[in-house]
């Protein structure tokens, strides 16, 4: 009999909350992390507004010696990382190391320790950078602390397909446990990228929102009329994913069972999204999940906010959900934590799970102005609550085409 | 005049360290001190004392084998000045 595989602890950095329970309960509130930035540096940016991370201090977590080669985003991660093992109640025996694994997504690792080399090298022409650079920047450096920090001797893989590079690390830590190669993953993603050169890209690609004229925290409107693109986040959530048997034996608090996802691509675009492969994601974790439509109580959207994705998005779940689209409610928590590019799959598999647990959803805020188009119930500005969820679904949708949906479901013996 | 004192109140304000834990006999590896953080330790020194690391590689064990280098390079650099 195939192995089923639980959540047993959560994890989380974010620009709505530094735990769980503020992450949630925030989402749930309706309250924006999103704000005009505070660095100088955004004075030379024509969109100055982000989702940073706040109330985080290094030195809280950190020793001096450890924050020498730790950089921002790996510090989110591995905070995120303790969280999620203390809430698990983890322990793991020698013999039990060799069967557990770490699965991160990050797009662009350590984005400010690259940016300062570039800075030295090429603008100040010195002959020297941080001699570390390469170790606090690279893209598995969060992922090797997670490995190193609790001796996790299985595998230790990063995963980078932009948008959903976390979706597809929690999924790929998944398939390990299901597959027989592991017992226990932690799996999630981490970015830390509101960095100058950075922003500057994004801002030059024409995705980003402008910011609001009335309200900087309200200037990311997924699937609003009035929408102008994403906001730029960073942050880290963290994942523990273990063996249905092992949770069960030792009696851990089980959040949810982890029961469908793929990941597949679009194949036909470099950034447009495509509806038909969306659709063709969706079907095959369903279908893995061994559910039907109808069985979904919630989505988490992919939901960034831009004029085609949104458009995209909502096809996607016509062309699957059929006449149950019109009931599922689908949210985008993005109009409030930003995007995370990494970490957004993972931070919003969180928001999902969490979802189920607390048979509540959290609106998609600042939807005031319907676009025809998209003519979903996206649990518009307002949470709900006294639900009776069963099963809830998370997608993300990459800049590459590459697409990953999550399903988790209430656990039952 | 050896560098050994800027070297421990360096090392006191980098890490975190004890100055009475940093005699010159102490090892670095026991005070935590791995490969990386001596690199970037030298790394920093380099700024505090105008001098340059040449890419000769010497075992560094103690505290007083990073001013023996250190004090080294001042009097070639500094001499050659």
């Amino acid at each position: 009999m195939a192995r089923r595989i639980v959540i047993t602890g959560l994890g989380v950095i974010s620009p709505v909350g530094n735990n769980p329970a503020d992450f949630f309960g925030r989402l749930m509130s309706g309250k924006s992390g999103i704000k005009r930035l505070q660095a100088p540096f955004v004075e030379k940016l024509a969109i100055r507004i982000g989702a940073p991370v706040e109330n985080f201090n290094p030195n809280d977590h950190f020793t001096k010696m450890q924050l020498t080669s730790i950089e921002r985003f790996s510090q989110f991660a591995l905070v995120a990382a303790a969280q999620a093992v203390a809430d698990a109640q983890l322990t793991l025996s020698a013999a039990e190391q060799t069967r557990a694994g770490v699965c991160m997504g990050s797009c662009m690792g350590g984005a400010g320790t690259m940016e300062d080399g570039y800075i030295e090298v090429l603008q100040r022409e010195e002959p020297r950078v941080k001699p570390l650079s390469v170790l606090l920047s690279m893209n598995n450096a969060a992922a090797s602390h997670i490995s190193i920090k609790y001796g996790l001797q299985g595998p230790n893989v990063t995963y980078a397909t932009a948008c959903s590079s976390s979706a597809i690390a929690v999924g790929e830590a998944y398939r390990q446990i299901k597959h027989g190669y592991c017992d226990v993953m932690l799996a999630g993603g981490a970015e830390a990228m509101l960095t100058l050169g950075a922003m500057r890209a994004w801002e030059a690609l024409r995705t980003l929102a402008t910011e609001d004229p009335l309200d900087a925290g309200a200037s990311c409107k997924p699937f609003a009329k009035d929408r102008s693109g994403l906001v730029l986040g960073e942050g880290a959530a963290v994942l523990v994913l273990e063996d249905a048997e092992r949770a069960i034996q030792r009696g851990a608090k089980i959040y949810a069972e982890l029961v469908g996802y793929d990941c597949s691509s679009d194949a036909c675009h470099i950034t447009k999204p495509d509806a038909t492969g969306q659709s063709r994601t969706i079907v095959k974790a369903l279908a893995e999940a061994g559910l039907q439509p109808q069985d979904i109580g919630y989505i988490n959207a992919h939901g960034t906010a831009t004029l085609a994705g949104d458009i995209q998005e909502t096809l996607a779940i016509k062309n699957v959900f059929g006449a149950y689209a019109s009931q599922v409610p689908v949210s985008s928590t993005k109009s409030m934590h930003g995007h995370l590019m990494g970490a957004t799959g993972a931070v919003e598999f969180m928001a999902a799970v969490l979802a189920l647990e607390n048979n509540a959803i959290p609106p998609t805020i600042n939807l005031h102005q319907p676009d025809p188009e998209c003519d979903l119930d996206y649990v518009a500005n307002q949470g709900r609550t006294g639900l009776q969820l069963n099963a809830v679904m998370s997608n993300s949708f990459a800049f590459g085409g590459s697409n990953a949906v999550l399903i988790a479901k209430r656990f039952h013996r | 005049m050896s560098s050994l004192p800027t070297i421990q109140r360096m090392m006191v304000e980098q890490f975190d360290l004890k100055l009475e834990d940093l005699t010159p006999d102490a090892l670095l590896e026991g005070l935590g001190l791995d490969s990386l953080s001596v690199i970037e330790f030298m790394f920093n020194l380099e700024d505090e004392l105008k001098i340059k690391l040449t890419d000769e590689r010497v075992e560094l064990k103690t505290v007083q084998d990073v001013a023996n280098i250190v004090d080294k390079l001042i009097a070639e650099q500094k001499g050659a000045a």
